[in-house]
């Protein structure tokens, strides 16, 4: 009996910080996502505003790529296949920026510098309320402390093995979970994630004075970005100002800088296509720069 | 090699496989590898450990087969061997065309679970209950989802000397276990059960030709119901509760039924249930897929997609079967009826099933008739639209649904009878998860 995979309820920032993936041979051992909170994903369920769309196929054969934002600073990437025609023809549908909802698939891709990032392809997108988008953040919300809970308690246990965990009556995807997230990633910071479940809550309630007493000035997600030493000849403030420098030379006409153009510069100044990408968006994430569509990237 | 340094491996072997080989077989093993094979220390303590089964790595590869535990088995394997404890024998006589064969069949267990095994050729083997063996060169099979081992022509079986295997208590399935109802799963063995009756009817059925009185209906406890069927008469009577003893378990598509045979006790008991809320069992997805199925349960879930087969759709006549371009596979051509219907997924978090919801449902959850249905598809002459429809009306709501659990080959499936959408007090449950945040940091 192969039973369908839950649709997990979780944010960007746990979904993009994931690394590892359980790769499956077959229809019958799908591959997961394990997240540093020791979520095994397969399905996702996330809702949000879809920012930005754009058809990087043909009109005949649409391939539809968007971004959705979850909360203040945290995207989901999407990609919309030939084989989910139903996704696809919503997405021609939904006029940016609109609340959606989206279940899919979570896949993983590794750039050539062995970085991984996370996508999710779709297989039913549909428009929903800011209501029922107030639903999922708690949902998500809800499922993220439930997931802290358990890596806190699993970790508290002196004897740490799928086991043990079992024996304290873990479910068998959380304890193999889990154990994958410590193996993989060591023990999470919390501090990222109940950053989050603080967002959620004031964005569920903007009247209350939701306050958890976390660190306001956190440097953004370090799990986020993970830079190995000594992989790039420039350091990253170097990187962020010649970006910054060359975004302010390309920008001849107010529209923003051509995304190929600054790649060509870019490049010839040593800093290749990824950590352009990377850099884009620790300079997003600061509010330094945005994206006026896909094409262009321009300071502010 | 001399004594001193046999000694020496000796020991640190000893400590690494835990007691499970005797002293003396210990010594004998390693001085077959060390001094008759003459192979290096390293490759005899690999070789040993790789033997009893305390190398890191679980599965090993020789060039042709492979050593599993029985909890590793998938009933595909063609090339197994497996260590393992018979827990229990039983060698009888089958006619294969024709021809008397002796088999041998029982149960194997070690440390991480039991399985049943069959001997092919049977007739020059003697197993004893309670040893341990080599069965060499087996192969598995999958029944009811259970794997059984298989010992062919090909295969042999050696008693594993000085090897020791514990089976875990629980897992020795020929006993009778006792259970609650809302526990029992496919494929458990003989189980104890106290419940009550909460209906009992009599049916006639006939039995190899000969006639039978079968009494069925549903026994209930504070965990949940099930469909019981008693082969003999036990005079139940609806309302007392009674303690069954090795009743056996067979599914129905998933639903588990509690058989009542030859070989049960039943006695009349008091029980402490209290009122037994018969309405529906409230459970997780997660748990439905853990049983496999059963009655009159209700989750709670969010839509997360629809699929083919939704909308309005076309049945047969006669049968009832939805059709597909005006065909019935059983009854071939025929005017087929409209009706409507939603094959929905709900998905709760811990797992996801499909639902399948009526005409009636279909209706006042979309507030789509049948009549608004067909004028609409005429309209736009294309079915499909009343699905597409529905599904922007019905994806993304939070429902409570109840009904029928049945499993295939595609996973647990509800027959919906009733399904209403949740209204959830967004800020309430916010707030309430902030007070809980907020006091555990």
């Amino acid at each position: 009996m192969n039973a369908r995979e839950t649709a997990w309820r979780l944010f960007s920032s746990e979904l993009n910080s994931a690394t590892y993936e359980i790769k499956g041979d077959d229809e019958k051992s799908p591959s997961y996502v394990v997240t540093r909170l020791g979520a095994m994903v397969n399905r996702v369920l996330v809702a949000g505003v879809l920012t930005e769309k754009e058809n990087v196929g043909t009109d005949d054969e649409p391939m539809w790529r968007g971004r959705v934002q979850d909360l203040a600073s945290g995207n989901f990437f999407i990609n919309v296949g030939r084989y989910q025609p139903e996704a696809a023809a919503a997405m021609a549908d939904i006029d940016t920026p609109a609340f959606i909802a989206v279940v899919g698939k979570v896949r993983t891709y590794t750039a050539d510098d062995e970085r991984v990032f996370v996508s999710i392809r779709p297989e039913c997108i549909v428009k929903i309320t800011e209501d029922i988008r107030a639903q999922w953040l708690l949902e998500a919300a809800r499922s993220t402390w439930d997931r802290l809970n358990r890596m806190k308690k699993a970790t508290s246990l002196g004897d740490l093995s799928e086991k043990a965990l079992l024996a304290k009556g873990f479910g068998e995807k959380d304890a193999k979970g889990i154990m994958t997230a410590l193996d993989q990633y060591d023990i999470p910071n919390s501090t990222i994630y109940l950053k989050t479940i603080q967002t959620a809550l004031r964005t569920i309630l903007p009247e209350k004075n939701i306050d958890l007493g976390l660190p306001e000035d956190m440097s953004d997600d370090p799990d986020e970005i993970d830079i190995e030493p000594g992989s790039t000849s420039h350091s990253n403030a170097d990187m962020e100002d010649i970006i910054l420098s060359l975004l302010e030379e390309l920008d001849t006409d107010g529209k923003g800088a051509l995304r190929d153009e600054l790649e060509r510069r870019a490049e010839s100044e040593g800093i290749s296509s990824m950590e352009l990408e990377e850099i884009s968006n620790v300079l997003m994430d600061k509010g330094l720069v945005y994206e006026p569509n896909l094409r262009y990237l321009k300071r502010i | 090699m001399n004594e001193e340094e046999l000694q020496l491996h000796f020991e640190e072997l000893k400590k690494e496989l835990d007691g499970k080989i005797d002293d003396a077989q210990l010594k004998k093993e390693l001085n077959t590898y060390l001094n008759e094979y003459r192979v290096t220390a390293e490759a005899a303590k690999r070789g040993i450990k790789r033997k009893y089964g305390v190398d890191g790595s679980s599965s090993f590869m020789t060039a042709d087969t492979l050593s599993k535990k029985i909890d590793e088995l998938k009933g595909t394997e063609m090339n197994v061997d497996i260590t393992a404890k018979a827990v229990y024998v039983d060698k009888k006589q089958i006619t294969v065309r024709g021809t008397p064969k002796m088999i041998i069949s029982g149960i194997l267990g070690d440390e991480t679970s039991t399985a049943p095994f069959t001997i092919w050729e049977g007739e020059n083997v003697e197993l004893e209950k309670g040893e341990v063996y080599l069965f060499k060169n087996a192969y598995t099979k999958l029944w009811n989802e259970r794997v059984q081992i298989n010992l062919g022509s090909r295969g042999k079986v050696e008693k594993a000397e000085g090897i020791r295997v514990d089976v875990p208590e629980r897992t020795i399935t020929a006993e009778s276990t006792e259970v609650k109802i809302g526990n029992i799963k496919e494929g458990m063995g003989d189980v104890t059960v106290t419940g009550r009756i909460m209906s009992v009817e009599q049916r006639n059925i006939t039995v190899k030709g000969e006639a039978k009185v079968v009494y069925s209906g549903i026994m209930a406890d504070d965990s949940g119901k099930i469909q019981y069927s008693a082969w003999n008469d036990y005079s139940l009577k609806e309302g007392e509760s009674i303690c069954v003893k090795n009743a056996y378990i067979r599914s129905w598509k998933g639903i588990p039924q509690l058989n009542l045979g030859d070989k049960c006790e039943v006695s009349r008991v008091d029980d402490s249930f209290g009122e037994i809320d018969m309405s529906v069992s409230k459970k997780t997805i997660a748990d439905i897929i853990a049983v496999g199925g059963g009655l009159d349960l209700s989750v709670t879930g969010t839509v997360v997609d629809m699929r083919a087969g939704s909308g309005l759709i076309r049945r047969c006549p006669q049968c009832n079967r939805s059709v597909l371009n005006g065909e019935c596979t059983a009854h071939g051509k025929v005017e087929p009826i409209n009706d409507l219907r939603m094959k929905l997924i709900l998905d709760d978090g811990t797992g996801a099933i499909s639902a399948v919801v009526n005409r009636q449902d279909t209706e006042r959850l979309t507030g789509i008739t049948l009549a608004a249905a067909e004028g609409l598809a005429k309209a736009r002459g294309d079915s499909e639209i009343v699905a597409r429809e529905m599904a922007g009306l019905i994806i993304m709501r939070r429902m409570t649904m109840t009904g029928n659990v049945l499993s295939d080959d595609f996973g647990p499936m509800m027959i919906v009878n009733d399904a209403k959408v949740e209204t959830v007090d967004v800020a309430a449950e916010a707030e309430k998860l902030y007070d809980e945040v907020e006091g555990a940091l």
